[in-house]
Order: C-alpha cells, then sequence, then structure tokens
C-alpha cells in the first residue's frame, strides 16, 4: 500500500468551480474520511483520486510517483461504489475475478484469490449466486471483494453504507473497521454521515463548498473544532453555537453569559463573537448557572434531551445523562465548566 | 343479487372481446384450413366443396416457384435482419455518446420508421430509377459506375436493392431497442469495469453487451417475423419481377390466391406460411420469457 499527495489541485465543471487549492497527505496505510454536506465535493474529489475526473491544475502523486496523467486503470486504485456496481450476469466469484481475468492471470491463480477474499469476506456459500439474489449486505461484501481481490494500492469507498439499513450499517461499519486494521490498507472512504467518519477515520477530511475545511483526527476535530462550521458539523446533536456582544470595560475583552459567568475573549477583534457550547457538556443545576426554558423533551433511554429557549439563544439543546424528569415548560439552569466553551471570531474561525 | 363467481364475472367481461375475435379472426381461419382442402376457385362458386384432401399441400411442396420464393424470402430475411441489427446497434452505440446535436440526431434517426412503407417504397423506386435516378447520379459522378443501370429491372439487383431499401426504413427500430437499452446501463459499471482495467473492447464485451444482448434479441425475432412476411414494399417496388426475382412467400400467396384465384390451393400455400411465421412467433416468445427471467 501507497499514501497519497494532493498539492494545490482545482477542478472547474466548464467555468463552475468545484474542487478549491486542496492540499492533502494521506500516508500509506491510513483510512481518511472525507465528509461534509452533500455537494461540498468530496465525492469528486474521490473521482480526481480515481482518475474517473481530471484534474484542472494542481499535482496528484500516488507514493512517489506523479499520477494526474495517469489513466484510470493504470493507477491501481481500486473503489467501491455507492450503488457497488456489481456486474449483474456474472456470479460473486466472476465479479470478484474480473479484475483479475482481465489482468490475464492464470485461471488457477484466479481461482485461488477469489477463495481467499471470499473467505476473508466470509462470501465461500455465495460464490455461485448473482447479485439480483444477494441482500444489500451480501452486495456490500462482494463489491469490497472484488476492490481487493487484486491488491491495490489504495481503496476508495464512496458512501458504501449509505444503501444500507441501520442495523447492517453498524454491523458493516465494524467488519470495514476490523478489514482496514487486517490488510493495513491505505482507504479513502466518502461519506456525508459524520458518525461514520467519527468511528472510522484514523483522520478526517471536512470539506465545504470544494475547500477543505479541517483536517484532523476525530477527537482533534471534535475537541478544538477550527471553525463554526466544524463545530456544528462534528458532534450530534450538534453544538449549540450563537453570538455574544463583547465586553471592553475591563481592558481584556469578555462575554458576560450570566451575572456570574464571564468569558474571556482573548484576540477577538469587532464587537462579537461566536461562542459553542457542546449539548453533552450542559449539567443541570438547580440554582444559577445558564437559565432558560425547556420548550421541548426528548426521551431516548441511555440520556435525555433537553430543547430549551434563553436570553443568550433560542433553540439550545442540552444532552443529560439517563432519564431526567425535566418537563416542558420549567425553568432550567445548566452549569458548563469553562474550558468546555469554543470560542469564535466573528469571521466564524477559532479563537 | 345474486353472487357471481370471479370466474363468472371473468367470462361476462371476456365475452364480448371474444365474439368480435371468433368473428374476424377464428371464422376466416376456419374457412382458410377448409378451403385448403378443396378446389376452390374465385370466378367457379361451385368448387368450393370440391374435396380434394392434400392435393394442394402435396402440390405447393413439389411446386418450384413457390420453393424459389421461400429461396428469396430468406435471402432477404438474413440480408436485410441482420444488416439492420449492426446497423442499428452501431447507430445506438453513437447516439448513446455525448455530443453536441445529439437529441437532433436521435429525432432524424426516427423519420424512416415513421414514413409509410409505401412512401418508402416510391421513393427507393425514384432513388433506384433507371433514367433520373439519385443512385444512378451519384455512383456516375464519384467514378464507380460507368453507365446508368436499371437496378430494379436486372433480376440479380433487384432483391438486394429491396432489401435495402428495406433496411433504411427498419434499422431506426433496432437502433431505438437498443439505445434505450443502452440507457439502462448505469455509469457506475463502466466506471467500475474502467478501474477494473477493462479496455474499451472489454467494456463493450463485458457490460455493454450483456445489458443489450436481450432486446437485441427480441427486436432481432421481431423484424425477422415482419421480413417473413414482407409484401407491400415489394408490391410497390417490383410486384415481385423481374423474372419472379423479388417474390417472396406472402406475394405468392397474394398472386395465387387473387391474381389467378386459385383461392384452394393459396389457402395451403398462406397456410404453411403461417406454419413457418408461428416457429418464428415460438422463438420469439422463448426470448421474451428468458428475458423476463433474467430481469
Amino acid at each position: 500500500m501507497t499514501g497519497l499527495t494532493l498539492k494545490q489541485v482545482n477542478k472547474k465543471f466548464g467555468e463552475f468551480p468545484v474542487i478549491h487549492e486542496v492540499d492533502l497527505s494521506i500516508d500509506s496505510g491510513e483510512l481518511v474520511v472525507f465528509v461534509g454536506p452533500s455537494g461540498c465535493g468530496k465525492s469528486t474529489l474521490l473521482r480526481l483520486i480515481a482518475g474517473l475526473e481530471d484534474i484542472t491544475s494542481g499535482e496528484f502523486w500516488i507514493g512517489g510517483q506523479r499520477a494526474d496523467q495517469l489513466l484510470a486503470a493504470a493507477r491501481n486504485i481500486a473503489m467501491v461504489f455507492q450503488s457497488y456496481a456489481l456486474y449483474p450476469h456474472m456470479t460473486v466469484a466472476e465479479n470478484i475475478g474480473f479484475p483479475l481475468k482481465l489482468a490475464k492471470l492464470p485461471r488457477a491463480r484466479i481461482a485461488e484469490k477469489v477463495a481467499a477474499v471470499g473467505e476473508s469476506l466470509r462470501l465461500g456459500a455465495l460464490f455461485d449466486r448473482k447479485p439480483g439474489q444477494l441482500s444489500g449486505g451480501q452486495r456490500q461484501r462482494v463489491a469490497i471483494g472484488r476492490a481487493l481481490a487484486r491488491d491495490p494500492k489504495v481503496l476508495l469507498l464512496d458512501e458504501p453504507l449509505s444503501n444500507l439499513d441501520a442495523a447492517l450499517r453498524l454491523e458493516m461499519r465494524m467488519e470495514l473497521s476490523r478489514l482496514h486494521k487486517q490488510l493495513a490498507a491505505t482507504m479513502v472512504y466518502v461519506t456525508h454521515d459524520q458518525v461514520e467518519a467519527m468511528t472510522l477515520a484514523d483522520r478526517i477530511v471536512i470539506m465545504r463548498e470544494g475547500k477543505v475545511e479541517q483536517v484532523g483526527t476525530p477527537l482533534e476535530l471534535y475537541s478544538r473544532p477550527a471553525n463554526v462550521f466544524v463545530a456544528e458539523f462534528i458532534g450530534s446533536p450538534k453544538m449549540n453555537v450563537f453570538s455574544a456582544d463583547l465586553d471592553r470595560s475591563g481592558g481584556n475583552p469578555v462575554i458576560r453569559l450570566s451575572e456570574q459567568t464571564a468569558l474571556s475573549a482573548e484576540g477577538a477583534a469587532g464587537s462579537r463573537v461566536f461562542a459553542g457550547i457542546r449539548p453533552e457538556h450542559m449539567t443541570p443545576v438547580d440554582d444559577g448557572g445558564l437559565r432558560g426554558v425547556v420548550t421541548a423533551v426528548e426521551h431516548l433511554g441511555a440520556d435525555t434531551l433537553v430543547h430549551f429557549d434563553s436570553a443568550f439563544m433560542e433553540g439550545g439543546i442540552a444532552r443529560i445523562n439517563g432519564i431526567s424528569g425535566v418537563r416542558t415548560g420549567e425553568n432550567i439552569g445548566f452549569q458548563v465548566a469553562a474550558e468546555q466553551y469554543h470560542l469564535f471570531s466573528e469571521n466564524g474561525n477559532r479563537l | 343479487m345474486t353472487q357471481m363467481s370471479k370466474t363468472t364475472v371473468a367470462w361476462y367481461l371476456l365475452a364480448p372481446m371474444m365474439i368480435i375475435i371468433v368473428g374476424v379472426a377464428g371464422y376466416p381461419l376456419i374457412k382458410t384450413v377448409y378451403f385448403s382442402f378443396t378446389a376452390a376457385h374465385l370466378v367457379s362458386p361451385d368448387t368450393s366443396d370440391q374435396w380434394v384432401g392434400l392435393t394442394n399441400f402435396l402440390k405447393a411442396l413439389g411446386n418450384a416457384k413457390f420453393r424459389s420464393s421461400i429461396g428469396n424470402t430468406v435471402y432477404f430475411v438474413v440480408f436485410s435482419v441482420s444488416a439492420e441489427i449492426l446497423l442499428g446497434v452501431l447507430v445506438a452505440l453513437l447516439l448513446n455518446q455525448e455530443f453536441h446535436g445529439r437529441t437532433l440526431l436521435r429525432a432524424l434517426v426516427i423519420l424512416p420508421l415513421a414514413l409509410p412503407t409505401v412512401v418508402n417504397a416510391m421513393m427507393w423506386r425514384l432513388i433506384y430509377g433507371p433514367d433520373f435516378g439519385a443512385l444512378n447520379a451519384l455512383l456516375t459522378q464519384v467514378g464507380l459506375l460507368a453507365e446508368y443501370r436499371s437496378w430494379l429491372g436486372d433480376p440479380s439487383s433487384a432483391l438486394t436493392m429491396v432489401a435495402l431499401a428495406d433496411i433504411w426504413k427498419n434499422f431506426p427500430l433496432v437502433a431505438l431497442i437498443t439505445l434505450a437499452a443502452l440507457q439502462t446501463i448505469s455509469r457506475d459499471h463502466l466506471e467500475a469495469a474502467l478501474l477494473d482495467g477493462a479496455n474499451a473492447w472489454q467494456r463493450f464485451w463485458h457490460v455493454v453487451f450483456p445489458a443489450i444482448v436481450a432486446p437485441v434479441s427480441v427486436a432481432l425475432v421481431l423484424r425477422t417475423i415482419e421480413a417473413f412476411k414482407v409484401f407491400d414494399i415489394i408490391y410497390v417496388m417490383t410486384r415481385g419481377g423481374p423474372a419472379s426475382s423479388t417474390k417472396t412467400v406472402s406475394f405468392h400467396v397474394y398472386q395465387e390466391a387473387f391474381a389467378y384465384m386459385r383461392v384452394g390451393s393459396g389457402a395451403s400455400y398462406a397456410l404453411i406460411v403461417v406454419l413457418i411465421s408461428a416457429a418464428l412467433i415460438a422463438v420469439y416468445l422463448k426470448l421474451l420469457q428468458r428475458q423476463g427471467e433474467t430481469a
């Protein structure tokens, strides 16, 4: 397996830019997840890596080899499509063996490789079936098997779990994670689901409108989001973000959320900042704290989501462990540790 | 009201249509079968009950002109249908590419199909014309032909020229069916094959061809049945001539029954043609069934 490097990569469809100045380095054996809302360019970036689209400007390297002029077939990159793209007239074994057949491997060698791949993906019993006779999860495994059969340098996965139901998605996520560890393969994975990104990735690349917003490990993105977009995108329910006026009367700028709570906003320019609090970092208190009125309560069993309006923000959410007795219309207070606040400047970047 | 069973209701609802079908198809068919065993002749009414047994069929099978009309028909079917399939698939592959003016070209390709057969036949008769025909003009002007010839007047070329006119009119049907099938192929399959290392030919052979083979074989059988029955284009262009060189089985039946007015013998020819058509239709149904199973 090999690493990948993208330098100043741009892609335009006609005059319309879809990928803007992407610099990214993916290490050998790393699992990197591209995540972002639909239309952010994550799938296009994957297709550029695969060679299914040409880059407009910039450089793309596979290991030590410049690859942006290489044909897709010459890159030795395999891809699992969202639709699986299994050949409907071929059996499972023929699907998996297809790239090997094209590579003109001897028949015995193909059978051997297909059997090995089938075993690692538990597909042996299905070898003689056609894709139409398989369930969604089985098709998914066949697609992965076909991609792995020829030992590609890099494995690309384009929203591979989005056609599966919730239970199966969880199972396949674990399976993919296991597979990645077992193969130590370089993988690039595209999803719009931040939970998939958080659970699978060694590193996450968050994209918006063709630009990379932040690259980091899941926990870095969670605990130190680079801007408001990343802060709101990672985490579920999403971070409560509200704007607050700066008070410069005491010299250093501070924001006042209640009579007792004043937060230092050192380095902030202008008259306002954005403050963010994750729902899971809000602890209910009887007196004091940030006060609000409960507008709705959702019981999830393991925890309770409390929706509230307050002086500093409307439509806030707090996540309380376990089953809470809070009722709609109640006046409620929350305590938040000072280090759990995220402050962003007026332009959205982290302070 | 008493409760009628579902089956009874179904029979009541089907009855009007069945009466019509029996009236316009069933009765004439039975009458044709009846005539085929008689010496019926249009101008002598008393012949219609002269029972002759299998004589008509034995005569028909022994008739050299009928056998040569079968030969003509087979040539017409094989030549026109294979050219239509080849041309249709190639044109469909072309029209499935993205290029400027594709929509216009797709519309233009359908035009020959929309033309009535008689109009098509008259048009090609003009094109082939021995005195002022466009084909002669074109071929002599580019130097491929020394002097004007009578394409439809020459027994060695007439049937081929009629078949060419038929190909021009009917290949768009094959193109249309193939194009529809091509559009069901997902881009993902082609891209997956590309990443699997398939070149253009391998992508066609392993991805495109399996997706179009069933619809194209349906087109093949449909066109074969139609071509086997060919009548109108021949009636307008050559009337079976010159020297019976374009006489097909349908034309032979028509002449026997309506030109020579030998209804009994004509009926036996017609039944032989029906049997051959039935065999082709059986193949068609089998293919449809197979396509249903793979879909």
